[in-house]
């Protein structure tokens, strides 16, 4: 072994989660690796879901039926801005997590969880019309398994939504938990990962199923 | 607050207004009625999605600042569905023309 690979090795000053810091991954926990892990996992789901869509589409002469309506954009950027703002206040709960501020933690935690409702309630809206009288896709004539669009658009966003509920149900799990003073900064961090993906994967699909 | 965290603080800000200036730019570009080709749009908006979700990870998932074995640990697997999407939509694309 080389001077310099036994010179990294040296025991270092533990870490805050009480493991000794790893050569490759540093101080990377154990929790956050395996956050990690799964989430790249999940972004396959993802990604085989933009991959059918892209290639049904990209095969396809026509991709609107008649009679099936265009996705509307300004609804759905609101959404996206929506999801943008919960990720700067999850990232600001990590922050105070790091800090050890339990209160302000909470605040932003309780801020995040607002932002996941109000999109689902947004989807919820988008899909079936959310106020009496109120026009849905469902409504208009844009049916699951009538078409190609209407299928991959379907799949698609539901889950996507399913991971924003997993999300919110997650941050309320963390947010009692803050407040019981059972959680550490390492918990709150694993959170935002899985919160940012939900936000990073809505990016991609906004794009790809929205905008082109 | 730490000197560290400032500066933090500070990036996040700064990648929240580009996340948002680049959104409204997607959503200006691909508006139809503009006129403008669609190839190119498609390009735009691709690159711009990527660029967006770049910054999530790196910024606000802190790859910036993990080590090299995780940020490769996380990079390297997403070359495959890009590299699938060129494939598999282009030869579908392909089939169309021919």
């Amino acid at each position: 072994m080389s001077v310099t690979a036994t010179a990294t090795l040296e025991p270092s000053p533990p870490a805050p989660h009480g493991l000794p810091p790893d050569v490759y991954f540093g101080e990377a926990t154990v929790g956050k690796i395996g956050m990690w892990i799964f989430l790249l996992s999940d972004a396959f789901s993802f990604g085989g879901l933009l991959l059918a869509y892209g290639i049904l589409r990209g095969g396809s002469e026509v991709w609107v039926h008649p009679g099936e309506p265009t996705l509307g954009i300004s609804f759905t950027a609101f959404l996206t801005f929506l999801l943008i703002c919960s990720s700067v206040t999850m990232v600001f709960a990590v922050a105070a997590a790091a800090e050890g501020n339990r209160k302000r933690t909470m605040l932003f935690l309780v801020l995040t969880a607002l932002g996941g409702i109000g999109f689902l309630t947004g989807q919820f809206h988008e899909y079936f019309g959310l106020f009496p009288g109120g026009h849905g896709l469902v409504h208009e004539g844009l049916i699951l398994g009538h078409s190609a669009y209407a299928s991959t658009f379907y799949v698609t966003t539901s889950f996507h939504g399913a991971h924003v509920l997993t999300g919110t149900i997650y941050i309320l799990i963390t947010l009692a938990r803050t407040a019981a003073g059972k959680t550490n900064a390492n918990d709150v961090e694993v959170l935002g990962l899985f919160w940012h993906f939900v936000d990073l994967i809505w990016i991609l699909v906004f794009t790809f199923i929205y905008l082109l | 607050m730490t000197e560290q965290g400032h500066a933090s603080y500070k990036s996040y800000w700064v990648v929240f207004v580009v996340l948002a200036v680049l959104t409204v730019l997607e959503i200006a570009v691909a508006n139809r009625s503009l006129g403008i080709p669609r190839k190119p749009v498609a390009l735009a908006l691709i690159t711009m999605a990527l660029s967006k979700a770049t910054l999530v990870g790196l910024f606000y998932m802190h790859l910036k600042s993990e080590k090299r074995a995780l940020k490769l640990t996380v990079a390297l697997p997403f070359l495959f569905p890009a590299l699938y999407a060129v494939i598999l939509i282009g030869e579908a694309g392909w089939r169309l023309i021919r």
